[in-house]
């Protein structure tokens, strides 16, 4: 009896910092960086650090649809470079040419957009062909990951793309809070997608058993295409974003966006088995490591060793949320 | 005749990957002969026989239902410590076997941490040797400072340069691990319990397999190979760096599904895997001997990669529901 009191309340301390913990951290981590160096609770800096992660806040939100899935997506650093030096390349070839510089913007606004949908539709239909799971979404990213690596070497031919323009449309992309705004929009509708909608549910369901799913009569290789196309879709988005903020781009733009984005996603609560999580505890994840990345820079930690906290970090948030799952089962069968 | 014709025939449906291997060689032969010349031939076999081994290990841990993205991590820091420890303790003999030793055990502890995270806190291998494999890489690039490490070791210079029969000495080490990895999966009781916990681990269990030991054994085997893999390229290299090798695991993937084992588990073998490393070495070497170099070469990886992967996966699809 004693026991499983204990456990009881063990298992109710592993929910509550499931569900509280991400506030904590925020929390906590402002406290020590603050006494450490007072300029962190500055409205400027808060800004900043809601600038840099709003790229990855974004891809982000696309992971978390491939994940709840029952998929992932490891191809979306890939795809953010790609978009990136397309981007550049329409953008500096505009300035030149007679198209105005509004209509460039929202043009390189929709390319890097369905550029993006386009590499996450053939994942999709890959993975929707083979019946894939976690196992296979892996690989097959992975590979994908490398074949537009190398697309994006070869469009610019390896070569770092400056930026040629100084002002307009196209740069407000990135200044101020218009990417801020950007990740907002983009989080209220995909979390609305997500809860008020057919396929939202039946992404959910997908992601806890694809045969129950499938026996349920839903279509489930649809579902499964549509996550990855949306997650394709917000890293392209990303991806002009991120050109806009820091007015250059290479092929080595994206690099380890997969894994932001992953990290993410995972503190934020959402299991990596598929079947729950939600974009609005994303957005708080994206904050929480925004934070710390941003802590972890004042007290001069390097960005290997921030390699480090990233691994780290993926595998105590997996661990936390086993844990969870089997303290749940055991529940259930007392 | 008929007979005749029947083995042909069976020997064609069983071993299209042989085949599918001699046609690019002939194929090669035909349009740039100096592609099989002595040199070409050895340089290919060592490439071949450095990725090999990390391809037997990783085509064991497949057929167990296991996987390893951290084995291009564990690669990369089997090279930089391998030669850390070299510079750090001399070229005596024993300075050389201590060092190997003391790395191997090095990267069987990176293999024994992937084991407890995936066997005891059930974490799933992808994720966890993902995560791994980027703290190991963290961890490699504070170590070096991101910098190459170079040895100047006579031993290991001559074991990257020395030849037998006119192959180098690395290869005969791939095939005297080919010849282990064959006979424990064919022949030993652990081999066939491998077999047994990938194709259906309750029923495994069941039939008294230690499931638990069997897969925490498979990341320690894995992170052996990784340092014996490492070990081989600083022969080669006589550096290490951690731009080296990053392609490992991928390649290895590739080269078991190429071979003919599938992802699904608990079917395959270490020989085919042989061919599989063989038939992609052919092909990337052609294409970069055609000049198809740099990152076209490594689309056309990717695409292989992504091409075999995704057919393998198709022909298993049934097995998902």
């Amino acid at each position: 009896m004693e026991s499983k009191e204990k456990s009881t309340s063990k298992r109710k301390l592993v929910a509550f910092l499931r569900e509280w913990g991400l506030i904590f951290a925020i929390v906590i981590i402002t406290v020590v960086a603050t006494v450490i160096r007072p300029a962190f609770l500055s409205g400027k800096n808060m800004l900043n650090i809601l600038r840099a992660y709003s790229t990855i806040g974004i891809a982000s939100m696309g992971m978390a649809y491939a994940v709840i899935g029952g998929g992932m997506d490891l191809s979306i650093g890939s795809t953010i470079s790609l978009t990136a030096v397309v981007t550049m390349l329409i953008i500096n070839n505009a300035t030149v040419a007679t198209v105005t510089p509004a209509s460039a913007a929202l043009l390189v606004l929709l390319v890097g957009i369905l550029l993006g949908a386009l590499i996450g539709a053939i994942n999709g239909t890959i993975l929707a062909l083979v019946n894939g799971k976690l196992a296979e979404s892996f690989i097959i990213t992975y590979a994908m990951q490398i074949v537009i690596g190398a697309v994006a070497q070869a469009v610019v031919r390896g070569n770092f793309q400056a930026a040629q323009y100084r002002s307009g449309l196209f740069k407000e992309f990135g200044m101020g809070f218009t990417p801020v705004v950007f990740m907002i929009v983009v989080a209220i509708i995909m979390q609305f997608i997500l809860v008020k909608t057919q396929f939202g549910r039946s992404l959910y369901f997908l992601g806890s058993s694809m045969q129950v799913a499938k026996m349920a009569g839903l279509k489930v290789k649809q579902v499964r295409f549509f996550a990855h196309l949306i997650c394709g879709a917000c890293a392209g988005l990303a991806g002009v974003i991120v050109v806009s903020r820091v007015g250059s781009a290479s092929v080595l733009q994206g690099q380890n966006y997969e894994l932001d984005a992953l990290v993410c996603v995972a503190i934020g609560g959402t299991s990596l088995d598929g079947g729950s999580g939600s974009i609005a505890r994303t957005v708080l994840g994206v904050m929480v490591v925004g934070f710390m990345m941003t802590a972890l820079n004042i007290l001069g930690v390097q960005s290997n060793a921030q390699l480090i906290v990233r691994g780290a970090v993926i595998v105590a948030a997996v661990a936390l949320d086993v844990l969870n799952k089997s303290m749940k089962l055991r529940e259930v069968a007392q | 005749m008929r007979s005749k014709r029947a083995v042909v025939k069976k020997f064609v449906n069983d071993q299209p990957v042989l085949l599918l291997f001699l046609f690019f060689i002939l194929l090669m032969v035909v349009i740039k002969p100096s592609f099989v010349s002595i040199r070409n031939v050895k340089n290919i076999l060592i490439d071949v026989s450095i990725y090999g081994v990390s391809a037997l290990a990783m085509t064991i841990a497949i057929i167990t239902g296991a996987f390893d993205l951290s084995l291009s991590a564990n690669f990369a820091w089997a090279q930089i410590f391998f030669c850390f420890l070299l510079n750090a303790w001399g070229d005596s003999p024993g300075a050389i076997l201590a060092a190997l030793l003391v790395m191997l055990l090095s990267t069987m502890l990176v293999g024994v941490l992937n084991g407890l995270i995936v066997v005891f806190l059930r974490v799933h291998a992808f994720i966890a040797t993902m995560a791994t494999g980027i703290i190991l890489k963290g961890f490699s690039l504070v170590f070096t400072k991101g910098n190459m490490i170079r040895t100047t070791n006579p031993f290991i210079r001559e074991m990257g340069k020395g030849t037998f029969l006119g192959l180098s000495y690395l290869t005969y080490i791939f095939i005297a691990f080919v010849v282990l990895a064959y006979f424990v999966m064919t022949y030993t009781r652990y081999g066939r319990g491998l077999y047994a916990t990938g194709g259906n681990m309750k029923a495994a269990e069941l039939s008294g397999i230690n499931v638990k030991f069997t897969r925490f054994s498979i990341f320690v085997i894995l992170g052996f190979a990784a340092g014996i893999s490492g070990a081989m390229f600083v022969c080669l290299m006589r550096a290490g760096s951690v731009l080296y090798g990053t392609d490992l695991a991928l390649t290895c993937v590739a080269a078991t599904v190429v071979g003919g084992t599938p992802l699904t588990g608990g079917r395959g073998s270490v020989l085919r895997t042989v061919v599989g490393i063989l038939l992609i070495y052919v092909l990337y070497k052609g294409l970069a001997f055609l000049g198809l170099q740099g990152y076209y070469n490594t689309m056309i990886r990717g695409i292989v990669l992504l091409t075999v992967v995704s057919i393998d996966a198709f022909m298993t699809r049934g097995d998902r529901w």
